[in-house]
């Protein structure tokens, strides 16, 4: 049943993405979907890169591990959606228009007049998409292994062939269908297995009455974390969301900018939707581990495959499977577009060229960093983890000040953005290698890319207040109109 | 010639949101800079995270959404009543004492403070926000005219850019 629900899958993975490949023609197809996705396509697709398969597989396991504080990585989905729209949506999409601009460091290129931040904002997200890159190549691997066992290598492969097959031919557009069909398929399976776990555990006061029973801090609101880490988690994934490529890349494809009026709405209840399994799965499995229902977990990550293996009916597991894999490979369809538009488009136009045909180079680029990425997921587990970790806050700390801050406030200078790309990138850098070689450990609850995005932002400030003279002048008559609506 | 109504008062709503996002997120530093003395973390350190992150967040909405003559005009309530919830659901998390036991009163199917965060965190925010953006989009962030105008700034930026080309 398994096997069969997932090569139904992945046949109409195929079906969507010839369709899409006959309609991709200019670059603008095939980075921006030629800014022509509807309202509904755009939000499901969002909800479907928001999420990659951490919140299928490593969330429920970590809240498993931790309790309630897991739950402080997906809480700030309450106001993250509606913050990105009003602080980024509106003018990035205005911008798009007013520009014809593709890409995020675009944005960043226009906001400041500056090359040398594109293309600083290009390099900073290049490095992080291949940490994101493996982690997904790898989940793949790990997934389709689970469904045909094949092996992990080959899991890898076929995984990352089957999600480049797509990304080259039909690109974003391909993506964002097949998004469309993923993420689908990814809330129907949530919601699913939510309805399943409260029918098993006799509703959520029996399950939170026999973990109390036995593990009353699993239900404080910090679980077993501190409260300075629950927090950190807060704060790293409420305001490192504005600097997510995958998510505010987004705002360029809305066909009618107009519709931005039902984006944060629609995308936060399907996030919600999604997000259910990540909490039900994550104290079910708890509850029922702890009154003998299910067998202990040889490790957290267990929580999800021994749910499905053994308490659901075999189709719902079927259907989680499929949703595992889609939201790894939608992940990494978004990843591999955005790293294409960075060689192809960002990088060429910061060094004052362009290339002559950008669809070619870009479906170019797109099979050398799949490929790229299926190598580096053959390395060992613990280097793919590692590159994986610091991918989001490396995004949030080179973007979110220079793009966030930048595009609502005219005072931030071009010296500003450069610096704060600049302290974003080897801050997290930096201290994320010195903590995998071991060279330091940080107290409880501190990481590096909460370090490194307040650093940040202050450094943003600081630089920006003393290189203030020009600032105003310094931006162009379009884009401060755009800023100023 | 004096400065128009309007510029002030978006000035004015930019400044406050700016400084306040500066506050915020230099009480989150010292919260961090706090935990990594020898001593180990504070007790006092959890509490400006827990008052620097709402005040963040409601501060880049407010600067994100600040328009025109209006400012932010009706958005002061959602955003007011979102970084109290945020705040206050932190701090309470934090200083309430932990009563977690199998006979504790349960608030739709978790104990009270989990409630809190789960609920009020967690789900207040969003029934008010996205649809306090619905509500006042075209008045407070975008609309047809505006649209129009930036569409009309494309096609002068489309000629110039050709007229170069050519």
């Amino acid at each position: 049943m398994i096997i069969a629900v997932g090569v139904i899958y992945f046949a109409v993975i195929v079906g969507i993405s010839v369709w899409a490949a006959r309609r991709t023609r200019t670059a603008s197809d095939f980075f921006v979907a030629g800014k022509g996705i509807g309202l509904l396509a755009l939000t499901v697709a969002s909800v479907s890169v928001s999420v990659s398969g951490f919140a299928f597989i490593g969330g429920p396991g970590f809240i498993y591990a931790v309790g309630l504080g897991a739950m402080y990585i997906v809480l700030p989905a309450a106001v993250t959606n509606v913050m990105g729209a009003w602080v980024l949506a509106k003018r990035m999409r205005l911008l798009g228009e007013a520009r014809n601009l593709i890409t995020v460091p675009d944005a960043i290129g226009a906001r400041y007049r500056s090359p040398a931040a594109q293309g600083l904002a290009a390099i900073a997200m290049l490095v992080g998409i291949v940490g994101y890159m493996a982690t997904n190549a790898l989940a793949m691997g790990v997934v389709i292994n689970s469904i045909f066992g094949v092996g992990l290598g080959w899991g890898i492969w076929i995984g990352m062939g089957v999600t480049l097959a797509y990304s080259a031919s039909g690109g974003i557009l391909a993506g964002i269908y097949n998004d469309v069909f993923q993420g689908t398929l990814m809330a129907i399976a949530s919601v699913l297995v939510f309805l399943f776990v409260l029918e098993f555990g006799g509703g959520l006061g029996d399950i939170s009455r026999t973990i109390l029973a036995h593990d009353p801090t699993f239900l404080g609101p910090w679980g077993k974390l501190t409260p300075l880490a629950a927090l950190s988690f807060f704060f790293v994934f409420s305001m490192g969301s504005l600097g997510q490529p995958q998510a505010v890349h987004k705002y360029y494809m809305l066909r009618d900018p107009l519709q931005l009026k039902w984006y944060p709405l629609l995308k936060t209840l399907g996030l919600v939707l999604v997000l259910l399994l990540y909490f039900s799965v994550g104290i079910g499995v708890k509850a029922f581990v702890l009154s003998g229902r299910l067998p202990p977990l040889a490790s957290p990550d267990q929580a999800t495959p021994s749910l499905l293996l053994n308490a659901t009916p075999i189709i719902l597991a079927a259907l989680v499977f499929s949703g595992i894999a889609a939201a790894t490979m939608s992940a990494a369809n978004s990843f591999i577009n955005i790293g294409a538009a960075i060689v192809s488009h960002d990088l060429p136009v910061a060094f004052g060229r362009r290339v002559k045909n950008e669809l070619r180079w870009g479906r170019a680029v797109t099979i050398l960093i799949a490929v790229a990425a299926a190598i580096t997921a053959q390395l060992s587990g613990t280097m793919v983890a590692f590159l994986g970790i610091f991918g989001w806050g490396l995004f949030a700390s080179t973007l979110v000040p220079a793009l966030a801050v930048g595009l609502n406030w005219q005072g931030a200078t071009r010296e500003g953005a450069i610096a704060s790309i600049v302290t974003g990138l080897v801050i997290t850098l930096s201290l994320e290698t010195a903590a995998y070689l071991k060279a330091f450990t940080f107290p409880a609850g501190v990481t590096a890319s909460a370090i490194a995005m307040v650093s940040s932002f202050l450094v943003f400030f600081v630089v920006s207040w003393l290189t203030r003279r020009d600032a105003q002048s310094a931006i162009d008559p379009d884009v401060r109109f755009v800023m100023e609506l | 010639m004096p400065e128009p109504v309007a510029q002030k008062t978006l000035d004015m709503t930019r400044r406050a949101s700016l400084g306040a996002l500066i506050v915020g997120i230099s009480a989150i530093a010292v919260g961090y800079a706090a935990a990594l003395l020898p001593r180990g973390t504070p007790t006092w350190a959890p509490w400006l995270l827990a008052l620097g992150i709402p005040v963040a967040l409601g501060a880049i909405m407010i600067l994100g959404a600040a328009r025109g003559r209006m400012g932010i005009g009706p958005l002061k309530y959602p955003f007011a009543f979102v970084v109290a919830v945020l705040a206050i659901g932190f701090c309470a998390a934090l200083a309430l004492p932990a009563t977690e036991s199998p006979l504790s009163k349960l608030w739709l199917g978790l104990p009270a403070r989990a409630a809190i965060v789960i609920y009020g965190i967690g789900l207040l925010p969003i029934i008010v926000l996205p649809v306090a953006y619905a509500l006042t989009f075209e008045t407070q962030t975008l609309n047809a005219e505006d649209v129009e105008r930036v569409r009309e700034l494309g096609r002068e930026n489309k000629a110039r850019s050709e007229g170069q080309s050519s």
